[in-house]
């Protein structure tokens, strides 16, 4: 709260340079969704949840919740393990 | 009983027999000891994400079985031994498990599995926001 007040006293200077960011609330999408479950052999689903690289997208990013961002990190190490996803992607082509 | 989860990369340069050979050697293996295989489940050649053991693909074998806490140990050993087998990877599903029930469990789940696309309309709608 004590954020947003600040950030509109920033707004109300001429030099607009603190825009206030408008924040999408991000959902959980394992929680959202219970149908959805957490699995290291599904690579295609931990995927998304990758990030080019091949490295885990933090929390704060993708919106998980860290009840599932710990299931979902664990299941990424173990897929990495064997080889479904990549540890690193440092390979150029 | 213990339930676990085995997933294996077998050499994808041997030939069907041998190949069959490996599976069926670990197959007994875990019989041996007095564990339950509840299913197989051959995945197939597949490419891997990285090289092992200077390999681009391999056999991916996955092997739910139930047994005492020391059969994954012995499978271990074995399996560090034998160079037909690339990487293996143990996960422990269950503490205190039933192999019959489990058995039973997997012949009726299998026609469960194709009824999970309810709620593909809702999952669309949360991309665009990104």
């Amino acid at each position: 709260m004590a954020y947003q007040r600040s950030s509109g006293r920033g707004g109300g200077d001429s030099r607009g340079k603190f825009r206030r960011f408008y924040h999408r609330r991000k959902v959980c999408k394992f929680c959202a969704d219970s149908s959805l479950v957490i699995d290291y052999k599904d690579a295609k689903t931990l995927r998304h949840f990758t990030t080019e690289r091949g490295k885990i997208i933090p929390n704060r990013i993708s919106g998980n919740c860290a009840k599932h961002q710990r299931m979902l990190a664990l299941a990424i190490k173990r897929a990495r393990n064997v080889a479904l996803l990549p540890f690193t992607t440092s390979i150029v082509r | 009983m213990r339930y676990y989860e085995l997933m294996y990369l077998v050499h994808p340069n041997l030939s069907e027999e041998e190949y069959r050979d490996t599976l069926g050697k670990y197959h007994g293996l875990i019989e041996k000891n007095r564990g339950v295989v509840i299913k197989t489940d051959e995945w197939g050649k597949k490419s891997l994400a990285y090289t092992i053991k200077k390999s681009d693909r391999a056999y991916y074998v996955l092997l739910l079985y139930c047994g005492d806490p020391e059969v994954p140990s012995i499978l271990q050993k074995e399996m560090r031994m034998d160079d037909k087998v690339l990487k293996f990877q143990t996960i422990k599903l269950n503490d205190d498990a039933d192999p019959e029930a489990l058995k039973a469990e997997m012949e009726e789940g299998k026609p469960e599995e194709l009824s999970e696309t309810t709620q593909e309309g809702e999952e669309e709608n949360g991309i665009p926001e990104e």
